[in-house]
């Protein structure tokens, strides 16, 4: 007996000995410290898209880039709250009338190999794309929003034009930000370019590669990029990828700066803890609505939409969906108070609708949908009004929201019953028009003819086969005039004018309801890097590139003025 | 002799309806890769659907002809190719597996096999010693362990081990050090692996235990234990050599079907602890509708689980003289 307790107590030692000595950062060397002024290093989960991450592929064309951010840059990235196009590796763009696009590029960016980036490296990373629709990733050459392209041509080192075929106005976002510039001099000679597995990362960006193990990558700065100046991070390191639990738990740790997952709560789970160096800025991305479907009975009248979207308390919405994090929305559908300045003058003050059940109830009865012996609204027909939430399954937030909003619908009698489903499940429905509320999302997003009235237009409407933007199946043909022509136009006050009607059918036809913001996620730390966006700085971080001429090491925000 | 001829038939036709049912159900989810893909690199809300073509022209699938597809399936399978990942696009299904499946055999297998080991033997302890106080804390225990999920476990000994006493990484495969044969990345990969390791030897061999222990009690009641007991055989032959060896078959058989997580791995194990293995890549090959992927994997996970039963089919007869008699 007393031999088996030795031996025992010989396993727990012998255990506890392994457990202190395997300790949890075998091989880690702390990054060298770097100068005065510069940060040592921020730390990011990895941006490749799969858990997989010994395969190496710096090409962002790949679905499962190793790096999305920071190697490649795009020409200008457009600022989502004040509509401005910030100058990146192009300085300036000019529609010299609806097809001819003249876009002036920056002088003195060198590739991090040493070679020149001129207008070729342009026209190449464009026409690659008509060669191989697959690296057509804006859209280019084809006719979605707007005509397509009909040549990319260089007038000298720093100009290029852009010939379309007719009236391509829309595309202009897609050129500028979605399309990130490829070295001619390295992908030309690999023929397909989404088929070039690319391991050495040669790119105009703030970073390099440094190193990289199948899991850590680290970059580096980048000594001669084109802004160096503001860059002061000295390496980048990005490594793992974490559900919400494990990466709350590594932000709190300190193992990580920064994580854009959706952390439930943030707040408590992150922020409390550290409230000193922890923090979190949500801002609106985008405007997430109850899209209705307008081919079925009763969600058709306009009057029934217009009540219901009263009937609905976005307050407790918010609570319920986002713990209070984001905003009840705005009904034309702008990112507020951001773009406040696009706010109609007939609607300022109005753009909120608020909770108002007595007066849903009001426009019910007015509308003509009675309540019977039960409580319940009827139709026509004596029908009790009855409609199926089909909601994502899986997403929290989204299930509260229609938790919520099913609550309110039977406070002024209407039955709203939720249906959770897969989400392609949902999709494909959208698809197919095969539902009667479902959550949709109103791109906030500067390019209003796409990113709203493509949300009306008759020919936005899903087919099986595609899914398209106009998943409230709304079909009006004046509003589809218009969207054409708003399009096509580069005339300010006539692009105003249409602005302003289209915002007049969010307002008054209620084809979409908007429910609250959704956010473009930002959680940090502050102990190792200062100038993230804040409620007191804000910028959007759509692309995420910016964080590389913004951050400070911390002390220094202050003195410096913040730029 | 016919025996033999029989199961092989029986392997040969199982095997060729799981291929065909490989091919099938994934396609009878919803959702499209190219659609999914987009919305990986966009974030949720708006799909452009000239991204979504040029994502489909990338993968260069048909979505129109089933049946053409599936002959497409069957002669590339033929010819040994597995296809090309979507989600790992441009690099082939063969390559991504490669990457992930050390992981999850040296984890998986070797947590599987001392489960097996540690399930029967604790399963046989409590049978042998049937309501005795360690009978009844192993069968409580287990069951009680067993209805908890193994990501709760997973998380609990995460927060515990990794966050609160930091003796170990979080996540992850490997840390720092660079792969190879060297001392350093050995300790680096043994320290990673231990918490995951530890989360599934919490939870692995609760299915041994039960099923050894239940067998192995009715074992006990049969007359000739009995016999053996009153003929005077000494209890450990009596125990080990007729009761556990006897009551060993199904084990063996569950543990032969118990091989399929070899391939599948513990998807919500691996999430939890960012652990490079295959469970993650199924989870990631389901989610993102990579057909090629998916069906590779679980064609590797039949073949292996439809294997290990054909070799327990083709041992059965050493092990047990009934059925050799049987056949006969």
């Amino acid at each position: 007996m007393r031999r088996r307790r030795r031996l025992a107590l010989g396993v727990l030692a012998v255990t506890a000995m392994l457990t202190t000595s395997a300790c949890a950062n075998v091989g880690l060397e702390p990054a060298p410290a770097a100068p005065e002024g510069f940060i040592d290093e921020i730390r990011m989960p990895s941006e490749a898209g799969g858990s997989v991450q010994g395969l190496l592929n710096y090409n962002w064309l790949s679905p499962n880039a190793t790096v999305q951010t920071w190697l490649f840059e795009p020409l200008m990235i457009r600022d989502r709250f004040t509509c401005e196009a910030v100058p990146w590796l192009a300085t300036g763009y000019t529609w010299e009338g609806p097809d001819r696009f003249v876009l002036t590029l920056r002088e003195g960016v060198e590739w991090s190999d040493g070679e020149p980036f001129t207008a070729d490296d342009v026209v190449y990373t464009f026409l690659a794309g008509k060669e191989y629709p697959a690296a057509d990733k804006a859209g280019l050459w084809g006719d979605f929003f707007g005509a397509p392209a009909e040549s990319v041509t260089a007038l000298d080192e720093h100009t290029v034009v852009f010939e379309f075929a007719g009236a391509a106005i829309p595309k202009t976002d897609a050129i500028l930000q979605t399309t990130k510039i490829l070295p001619e001099h390295i992908y030309a000679d690999q023929g397909d370019p989404t088929l070039f597995v690319d391991e050495i990362g040669v790119g105009t960006g703030p970073f390099t590669p440094e190193s990289y193990n199948g899991r850590r990558l680290v970059l580096e700065r980048n000594e001669n990029y084109w802004n160096a100046d503001e860059v002061r991070v000295q390496r980048l390191s990005l490594e793992g990828q974490f559900d919400a639990n494990s990466g709350a738990l590594k932000l709190r740790s300190g193992a990580l700066d920064l994580y854009r997952g959706d952390i439930p709560n943030p707040n408590r789970s992150v922020v409390a803890p550290d409230p000193e160096n922890a923090h979190f800025f949500y801002p609106p991305d985008a405007t997430t609505v109850l899209a209705l479907n307008t081919e079925r009975p009763v969600l058709d009248d306009p009057a029934f939409r217009e009540a219901f979207a009263y009937a609905l308390d976005r307050d407790a919405l918010s609570q319920r969906a986002s713990f209070g994090i984001m905003e009840p929305a705005s009904q034309t559908m702008l990112l507020l108070p951001f773009q406040e300045q696009a706010v109609p003058e007939q609607w300022r003050g109005k753009e909120f609708i608020p909770y108002d059940p007595d007066r849903a109830n009001e426009m019910l009865d007015a509308a003509g949908y009675a309540r019977n012996a039960d409580g319940q609204r009827v139709d026509a027909d004596g029908r009790p009004l009855s409609f199926v939430f089909s909601v994502q399954a899986g997403w929290m937030d989204v299930i509260a929201m229609a938790d919520v909003i099913s609550r309110n619908a039977a406070d002024v009698g209407v039955q709203v019953r939720m249906v959770t489903t897969d989400p392609n499940a949902i999709e494909g429905m959208q698809k197919a028009g095969d539902f009667d509320m479902t959550v949709d999302f109103v791109s906030g997003g500067c390019q209003r003819a796409r990113d709203l009235g493509a949300k009306l237009q008759s020919s936005q409407i899903s087919s099986d086969q595609e899914l398209l933007l106009n998943r409230a199946r709304y079909v009006n043909p004046e509003i589809d005039a218009l969207i054409d022509e708003w399009t096509n136009t580069t005339d300010e006050s006539r692009t105003a004018e249409i602005e302003g009607r289209i915002m007049d059918v969010f307002m008054t036809e209620f084809p979409y309801i908007a429910l609250q913001y959704a956010p473009s996620r930002l959680i940090y730390r502050t102990n190792n890097a200062v100038g993230w966006p804040s409620d007191d700085n804000p910028y959007p971080v759509d692309q995420l590139i910016r964080l590389s001429h913004e951050l400070r090491p911390p002390g220094e925000a202050d003195a410096d003025g913040e730029d | 002799m016919t025996y033999y001829v029989r199961k092989t038939g029986y392997f040969l036709l199982t095997l060729w309806a799981a291929v065909t049912l490989n091919f099938i159900i994934p396609r009878l989810q919803p959702g499209d890769p190219a659609e999914i893909m987009v919305r990986q690199l966009n974030g949720q809300g708006e799909i452009d659907p000239a991204q979504v073509a040029a994502v489909k022209t990338m993968l260069g699938y048909s979505t129109d002809n089933v049946f053409v597809a599936y002959i497409d399936y069957l002669r590339q399978l033929a010819s040994g190719d597995l296809g090309t990942s979507f989600t790992y696009f441009p690099y082939p299904v063969a390559e991504v597996i490669g990457q992930a499946l050390p992981w999850t055999l040296v984890l998986v297998g070797l947590t599987q096999l001392l489960s097996f080991v540690l399930g029967t033997l604790l399963g046989a302890f409590a049978a042998w010693r049937r309501n005795s106080r360690f009978d009844a804390t192993i069968s409580v225990g287990s069951t009680f362990v067993g209805n908890l999920q193994s990501v709760w476990i997973g998380l609990i000994i995460l927060f515990v081990f990794a966050y609160t006493l930091g003796w170990f990484p979080a996540s992850g495969g490997y840390g720092y050090t660079t792969p190879g044969l060297t001392p350093l990345h050995i300790a680096d990969v043994v320290s990673h692996g231990f918490l995951p390791a530890l989360t599934l030897m919490v939870t692995a061999p609760i299915g041994f235990i039960l099923s050894m222990r239940n067998t192995m009690v009715q074992v006990l009641g049969e007359d000739y234990i009995r016999l053996g007991a009153a003929a005077g055989l000494r209890q450990r032959t009596l125990a080990l050599g007729y009761a556990a060896r006897n009551a060993l078959l199904p084990v063996v058989t569950g543990f032969a079907l118990s091989l399929g997580v070899l391939m599948g791995g513990s998807i919500l194990i691996e999430t939890v602890f960012d652990y490079p293995g295959m469970g993650r890549l199924m989870g990631e090959a389901t989610s993102n509708r990579d057909f090629p992927l998916m069906q590779a994997i679980l064609l590797a996970t039949i073949v292996i689980v439809l294997t290990a039963n054909f070799i327990v089919d083709l041992l059965y007869p050493l092990i047990d003289p009934r059925a050799r008699r049987a056949k006969a």
